[in-house]
């Protein structure tokens, strides 16, 4: 059985819905939602690349090759060292934050 | 036949098992996207087989997922007969809304079924049957490491290879507009179908055993253990930074202030300007000041590497979150925690932080409480001052004043926010959490060089360009005298200083030695001991250049300020070093990102901060002290 209601839109809407009220995590969204944590993370995805959602990578877990903390970190917390992030060759775990996107 | 899918699903393995490896690349016009081509028999027939670049839909962001979708939806014949979407089974969602848009056309679909042990491993089973009704397509399972399977997906593409097209899955419409509204809501219709599919097929096995991540996660993340356990860690942190490093910088100190001085004044006496003004910039100014930060090298390298290694664990993400959930109890935007962070390394990148903040308040507010977080510049001063008055203590000591950081960083927030801006609005906050990992000695090494560099690079320069301006300051007679003849006492340094001392005499350091440093620290943190140095250096010459000779001096100049209470007043300006305002770098940074007239207010506060707090804490520390 499906675990989004005909009518109220589908997954996407409720994840998105589940932000706006305030969640958490990720579990919080399924919890929320009723939805497999499998679903809920590519919804998340999908959103992210609608631009409904914003993803953040932290730069407090460093990239390979740099970090966030010192002097040389940019203004957006990335590395300022010249290391990429989110990096393809990442080795380290990686801090994401996500938030409902602001109307440019 | 064409394989296509998200990236990382196995695609070019079974590219790979299908063909035998016999794969060509080549460059297509306008890309230098790599495609895979190779061949693999059909039955009777040999079938061309194209690996397309990774693609997790048919809504192309880069140019790889562009060219897989000129491939596919080809109008011109060159299409594929028959389209396998390689679907991960540990992540089936993500893999099937390209399935979903591809079943929106009447073009043959084969779903190629991969990772099924990773799935396993957490828990759940995918019912390829189950699957394969949901999705109106066949689905074949496989594991194409391992080659198994593979002749039933060839078998499966030949019998839909002779079916022909399909019909297409009703209910879907194209956008047809540019509508944002019209895409959510179909790629909304879409997620629906998949999610179906999903449900349909996805089996739960309870097998799902709860990691050790997990399991660390329930006390690291835990409302009241986490915060304590955090605080234990940076206690640790500390106690074995000023511990085990101390017997290094006792080396080098003794290595600068000793052969190095010496050497350096035999030079510039060698080259005749031995008993001049040059012969103490090099050896009070230059040797002594830079001298001085040099010895901090083994510290601060100490403690970049437990910090990078606890990041690297996973464990600094946690205390993101225990970090996080402390700051929106007390009602500041949860978001504040990244900028208040990057703080603790330098605050200059953190002003600038703010900007990933979505309202003009909460970047103003968490500007102005970014120069309460202690950077790592205000560590050197702290354990200089700690290892001389508190040496059986001085990790201790080290980590109350992050503590006071953070209590300060608070308190100054929730006043501001009760009488500024009562209605501030908190921002929803998510984090998905990485599983803890052993860390990496290649990579922990590596971040703890890059940040030794980036703090030795800041230092230097600032440290240089201080080092001469004290030296002309502490050359120039305030009164009688001529250039570089005159004590230091009587300079123009010491004038200066002497003028802004009275102000401090409640908190304990009202002597123009004290005062001085604080002065320069308004530069910049790195300079206080390079200042201090150069000070004393001058004093007492002879004396400070012995291992140890700047701590009695310390002493000497507190125990006289505070009438015999100097540990007390030690205490009392760490804390105004740690409130008052932290740089002229930070001051830029604030009024390029919150203005001047901002600006301005967080150094009245700051200041009025820095002193009422010393005052407090010498006026009742030297009671019972």
């Amino acid at each position: 059985m499906s675990a989004t209601t005909p009518g109220a839109g589908g997954p996407l809407t409720a994840v998105l819905q589940a932000f706006r009220d305030g969640v958490h995590s990720l579990d919080e969204v399924g919890e929320r939602t009723g939805l497999a944590r499998d679903v809920v993370q590519a919804c998340v995805d999908h959103l992210v690349r609608l631009g409904r959602l914003e993803a953040r990578e932290l730069a407090v877990g460093c990239p390979t090759g740099g970090c966030g903390t010192c002097a040389s970190a940019t203004a957006t917390g990335q590395a300022g060292c010249g290391a990429v992030a989110p990096s393809a060759t990442r080795s380290g775990p990686a801090l994401v934050t996500i938030s409902v996107r602001r109307p440019a | 036949m064409a394989l296509a899918g998200a990236p990382n699903v196995g695609k070019s393995t079974l590219f790979n098992a299908l063909t035998g490896a016999r794969r060509t690349v080549g460059n297509w016009p306008g890309t230098t996207v790599e495609v895979g081509r190779g061949a693999v028999a059909v039955g009777p027939q040999t079938v061309a087989v194209v690996d397309l670049p990774g693609a997790y839909s048919l809504d192309p962001m880069s140019p790889d997922e562009q060219l897989t979708r000129d491939l596919l939806l080809a109008t011109d014949g060159s299409a594929p007969d028959v389209v396998v979407v390689v679907a991960s089974a540990a992540h089936l969602a993500r893999s099937l809304y390209l399935v979903a848009q591809l079943r929106e056309t009447s073009r043959p679909v084969v779903v190629a079924l991969t990772m099924e042990d990773v799935a396993a491993r957490r828990g759940q089973r995918v019912d390829a049957a189950a699957l394969t009704a949901a999705l109106g397509c066949p689905v074949v399972a496989l594991d194409p490491r391992r080659r198994s399977g593979t002749e039933r997906l060839v078998t499966a593409v030949e019998h839909a290879l002779h079916c022909g097209p399909l019909v297409p899955r009703p209910g879907a419409r194209p956008a047809g507009d540019e509508d944002p509204e019209a895409d959510l809501r179909l790629a909304d219709e879409r997620f629906g179908w998949v999610e179906q599919a999903v449900t349909a097929a996805v089996h739960e096995t309870g097998a799902r055993a709860r990691t050790w991540s997990d399991r660390i996660d329930r006390v690291a993340t835990a409302p009241v253990v986490g915060p304590l356990l955090f605080l234990a860690v940076m206690w640790a942190v500390f106690q074995v930074t000023t511990t085990v490093a101390a017997p290094l910088q006792d080396a080098l100190d003794a290595l600068v202030t000793g052969p190095v001085s010496s050497g350096a004044s035999w030079l510039v006496g060698a080259v005749g300007l031995g008993a001049t003004p040059v012969e103490g910039f090099v050896v009070d100014g230059l040797v002594a000041g830079v001298g001085m930060l040099l010895t901090f090298v083994p510290l601060m390298a100490l403690m970049f590497l437990l910090l990078a290694v606890l990041e690297d664990s996973g464990y600094m993400a946690r205390a993101a979150v225990v970090t996080d959930r402390l700051m929106r109890r007390i009602g500041l935007p949860g978001r504040a925690f990244l900028p208040l962070v990057v703080g603790f390394g330098c605050n200059v990148p953190a002003v600038a932080a703010t900007r990933i903040l979505p309202t003009v308040r909460q970047r103003v507010l968490t500007a102005l409480l970014v120069p309460f977080t202690s950077c790592s510049a205000r560590l050197t001063v702290y354990v200089l001052l700690a290892r001389t008055f508190f040496p059986e203590h001085a990790g201790t000591v080290v980590f109350a004043m992050y503590l006071a950081s953070i209590v300060l960083v608070v308190l100054v927030g929730l006043a501001l926010r009760s009488t500024l801006w009562r209605s501030m609005g908190a921002e929803p906050l998510v984090i998905d959490l990485p599983p803890y990992q052993r860390p990496t000695v290649r990579l922990s090494l590596s971040v703890m060089w890059l940040r030794l560099q980036g703090f030795l690079r800041t230092a230097s320069g600032i440290i240089v360009v201080t080092v001469v301006a004290v030296w002309l300051l502490q050359s120039l007679p305030a009164g009688g005298g001529s250039f570089g003849e005159v004590p230091v006492e009587d300079s123009v340094y010491a004038s200066i200083s002497r003028t802004v001392a009275p102000a401090l005499d409640p908190a304990g350091f009202g002597q123009w030695e004290s005062v001085s440093a604080l002065v320069v620290g308004f530069v910049a943190k790195e300079a206080v001991i390079s200042s201090w140095a150069q000070t004393y250096a001058l004093a007492e010459p002879s004396s400070a250049r012995s291992p140890g000779a700047l701590g009695d001096q310390l002493t000497a100049t507190f125990d006289a300020s505070s009438g015999g209470h100097g540990a007390v007043a030690v205490l009392a300006f760490m804390v105004f070093l740690l409130a008052y305002t932290p740089c002229v770098a930070t001051l830029a940074a604030q009024r390029r990102e919150i203005g001047t007239r901002w600006t301005v207010f967080g150094v009245l506060v700051q200041l009025v901060v820095a002193w009422t707090l010393a005052v407090v804490v010498f006026q009742v520390g030297r009671v019972f002290w």
